[in-house]
């Protein structure tokens, strides 16, 4: 599932085209046919509840850009929506495809709703009239939907089945996310976490850290956090710190990462760490970030490190694995100092990635082992952020705007090449 | 970089003139001898499937409305979808479509690639007409032909004339006609826009890859072998480029300005970055360790193991083709050697390389640019480089076989191959209607 992003944070993304549109130098023009949606919709959805009675949603669907492929994109359940949120994540997914080179646009959509207050059954009906609305618009080849905030496998059945019994084919490459009874990949670990630890590997090996005994602080311990503490830990990184909701533990000589799996994986949270395994719970959970430690991933929720902190950080790169960890103006005193932050749009998109190499695999009808999709998600995170650096090092520019350039350049080319058809 | 590629393309022409195609026809004629085919066999698999002409109007920048004409011939869709170039040149005319989409259909056979053959052509200089009015042009032929095209119907690529960019075009056009992302439906894009790896060098590499196995049916050492290579544009200077590293000794090169020779091997590395400053190769004589020869056309006659010819047509004939010393012979271009030069070659035992194999590596790198669009997943130029080399390897050991089998040329063999692929699946497939 997606870390939820707000309002606020996609006009940061915003600010970053607008500075790689600076930087450079398009023309108004060539600016102004790239930044729009496309199109959007504005549906409503009419759907019967249990007790008989029908409600009419109001939902969402923006396809930004199919310049470089058809659009991919998350649907999203929830009640805080609106189109210009849709809009802004449909435009930055269009921006994350492109800086990953795979070949896709971006689209979004959403029904304003709490899937929490709904029954199976609703749910099932909402989602059937949610694709049934789309169902000239969305297809392998135009638009690809993927499961995000408040959306999950279960959704995307329904999604396949619908848009498959319209058309009387069998089109599991229509929907990402699947179940692996369904069309979905074999994965041995989350693709989001194989990202984030790749990056943060060639983000070492550039700085000259030496990953083994590397000193690694993970905020928060869901899917990624957990998944990334194991890969680096694999790696030979020695995990010092973890965080969840339940506060922040810590161990200087090192935690045993198998040991806090287990507990988090029975308890579902970290709660009680510190009677189990060999850590000190923190007294202030927001001094994880202050911890002397090389490496801090925060992946957990936004705004995390900010212009009150900033200068207590001592670690010398920072994996955005949740979006928008880093505040823009503490983004701008560590780039100053020397801090490699490595962004969002670049760290965590090993999911997309993900989901594209589902959507190959259902067009091929041929599927692969899930050592295969590892090594795949590390070849197309790992070149991206290559590219992306190399950028950033020419120009003397972070990371960030460099993967918003790298991106840009991309898709104005793409742009370019295709002309207007009519 | 790209724009280099696209420029690139634009000036390269890898297919036959007609006379090449006459020459053609006779091998074709001799290898349905060959396979003792019916009058009726040889009709269906010799004539085009289904011929298009269309009149484009096109609204030119001062306002005025120009009427041009196109054509799209696809010779034969038995193996598969039609495969072949669209060519934007004024002498372009309904006979020369026809015979160079007969041509790619045993082009295609003959690499044993799942592809017919096809070629189109609009009759225009497109060096007279502004960008805009090549753009409108472009979409406009598509459109008029969108239901011929497909990705399994029809897969244009660029030819004399057109380049990247068109091919970008032609399938933005076809995409938004259907409403979907269908790169599939031409080949020859940047690689931005779904093109493949692998593509400025296909042909050259190719070509390297006959020449070894001939080489080592012939038992000569690559290492210590010489090389002339006639011409120096796409096809000539990566020929020479490859050649070189793979350790032959690449003794002359040669283009419009003239041939240069050094024994001693020249440094081809150099030859390219004196490129880098000169469209030609003229004066290359004063900064690297080469002669200029006199008479550029002895070139072909030097005393070396192999020659490539990939300039024009009708290079050797039965003029010179008796002072030919070279053991192994090439055909980088299309049609270097006359029907009449071919026999004293023959008599000579100098093992020639027909150029629809030969030079079948552009379209081998096309059709695999089709099946990554296919997948919407794309390989790496190593995984491309792997997959060129197995499907050249492959049909040079074929027509060798054939050759051997039946006590005929190279060239014969290669069609006697081609036709056998075509005319037993045509059998298998029977008569729809």
């Amino acid at each position: 599932m997606e870390i939820s992003r707000t309002l606020s944070s996609l006009s940061n993304v915003m600010a970053e085209f607008d500075a790689a549109a600076k930087y450079l130098a398009l023309e108004p023009d060539q600016i102004a046919f790239i930044k729009q949606p496309r199109c959007s919709l504005k549906l409503n959805l009419p759907v019967q509840l249990d007790n008989g009675r029908i409600r009419v949603f109001r939902a969402y669907h923006t396809i930004h850009s199919i310049m470089r492929g058809p659009s991919i994109g998350g649907v999203q359940f929830r009640p805080d929506i609106d189109l210009e949120t849709v809009e802004a994540l449909a435009f930055w997914s269009t921006h994350r495809c492109a800086l990953l080179g795979i070949p896709f646009g971006g689209s979004y959509g959403a029904v304003e709703c709490d899937p929490s207050q709904y029954s199976v059954g609703e749910l099932e009906r909402i989602s059937r009239r949610y694709i049934a609305e789309l169902v000239d618009l969305v297809k392998p080849n135009n638009d690809v939907l993927t499961s995000d905030i408040g959306t999950n496998q279960q959704v995307m059945c329904w999604f396949m089945d619908t848009y498959s019994a319209h058309f009387g084919n069998f089109t599991p490459a229509v929907v990402s996310g699947k179940p692996k009874d369904l069309g979905g990949v074999a994965t041995l670990v989350n693709p989001a976490a194989i990202g984030v630890d790749l990056c943060i590997i060639q983000a070492c090996r550039h700085l000259g850290v030496d990953i083994k005994n590397a000193k690694v602080a993970i905020q928060g311990f869901g899917k990624v956090g957990m998944n990334v503490a194991r890969l680096l830990s694999k790696a030979g990184a020695k995990i010092t710190a973890v965080a969840d909701i339940s506060g922040a533990y810590f161990n200087e000589r090192g935690i045993n990462v198998d040991e806090v799996t287990w507990h988090q994986q029975s308890y579902g949270i970290l709660d009680g760490l510190e009677g189990e395994v060999e850590v000190e719970k923190l007294a202030d959970p927001s001094k994880l970030f202050e911890l002397p430690v090389d490496i801090i991933v925060p992946a957990a929720i936004e705004l995390q490190i900010t212009k009150e902190n900033v200068k207590n950080v001592k670690a010398r790169i920072i994996a955005e694995a949740a979006h928008d960890p880093v505040s823009p103006i503490a983004d701008k005193i560590l780039h100053e100092r020397g801090t490699l932050v490595i962004p969002d749009i670049l760290c965590n998109s090993g999911g997309v990635t993900g989901y594209y190499l589902e959507w190959v695999q259902n067009r091929m009808g041929y599927y692969w082992s899930a050592e295969r999709m590892h090594e795949e998600v590390s070849r197309i995170v790992g070149l991206a952020f290559d590219e992306a650096m190399s950028i950033a090092k020419k120009g003397l520019i972070p990371l960030r705007l460099a993967a918003a350039v790298l991106a840009c350049k991309r898709i104005v080319r793409a742009a370019e090449l295709r002309g207007v058809y009519a | 970089m790209v724009e280099k590629e696209i420029d690139a393309v634009t000036t390269q022409s890898i297919d036959p003139p007609i006379s090449a195609f006459e020459n053609a026809l006779k091998q074709f004629d001799a290898a349905a001898k060959v396979l003792n085919l019916t009058k009726n066999q040889i009709a269906v698999i010799k004539e085009p499937r289904r011929v298009m002409e269309v009149q484009l109007p096109v609204r030119m920048d001062d306002g005025r409305v120009e009427v041009f004409r196109g054509y799209r011939v696809q010779h034969n869709t038995t193996r598969g979808p039609a495969k072949g170039g669209v060519r934007f040149h004024q002498d372009v005319n309904l006979d020369e479509v026809k015979a160079l989409a007969f041509w790619m259909t045993y082009k295609c056979a003959v690499v044993n690639i799942p592809f017919g053959g096809g070629k189109g052509g609009v009759i225009i200089d497109p060096a007279k007409i502004s960008k805009g009015e090549l753009e409108r042009l472009a979409r406009r032929y598509f459109a008029e032909m969108v239901d011929m095209f497909g990705p399994d119907r029809d897969v244009p690529a660029p030819d004399v004339g057109t380049n990247p960019q068109i091919m970008s075009w032609f399938m933005d056009t076809y995409s938004m006609h259907y409403r979907e992302y269908l790169p599939a439906v031409v080949t020859g894009k940047p690689l931005e826009l779904g093109g493949s790896e692998g593509r400025t060098e296909a042909t050259a590499q190719g070509i390297v890859h006959c020449i070894k196995e001939a080489a080592s049916h012939l038992k000569i050492d690559l290492k210590k072998s010489t090389v002339a290579v006639q011409g120096f544009g796409n096809v000539g200077s990566y020929s020479a480029k490859i050649l070189h590293r793979e350790g032959c000794k690449v003794v002359a090169i040669s283009d419009v300005s003239g041939a240069y020779y050094d024994e001693g091997g020249i440094d081809i590395p150099a030859v390219f970055s004196y490129l880098k400053d000169h469209r030609l190769l003229e004066g290359i004589e004063k900064t690297i360790k080469v002669q200029k020869m006199k008479n550029a056309m002895e070139l072909l006659e030097l005393p070396v193991d192999i020659l490539v010819p990939a300039a024009l047509e009708s290079q050797i004939t039965s003029k010179n083709a008796g002072r030919i010393k070279a053991k192994l012979i090439a055909e980088g271009a299309n049609g270097p050697v006359t029907f009449n030069a071919d026999k004293v070659l023959d008599e000579k035992k100098i093992f020639v390389i027909p150029d629809i194999l030969c030079n079948a590596g552009g379209v081998t790198v096309s059709y695999l640019e089709w099946v990554q669009n296919r997948m919407g997943y794309y390989w790496s130029n190593e995984r491309i480089q792997e997959d060129l080399a197995r499907l050249m390897k492959d049909a040079f050991k074929s027509v060798l076989e054939t050759s051997e089998q039946y006590k005929i040329s190279m060239r014969v063999a290669a069609f006697v191959v081609s036709i056998q692929r075509v005319t037993r699946v045509a059998e298998m497939r029977g008569l729809y209607a």
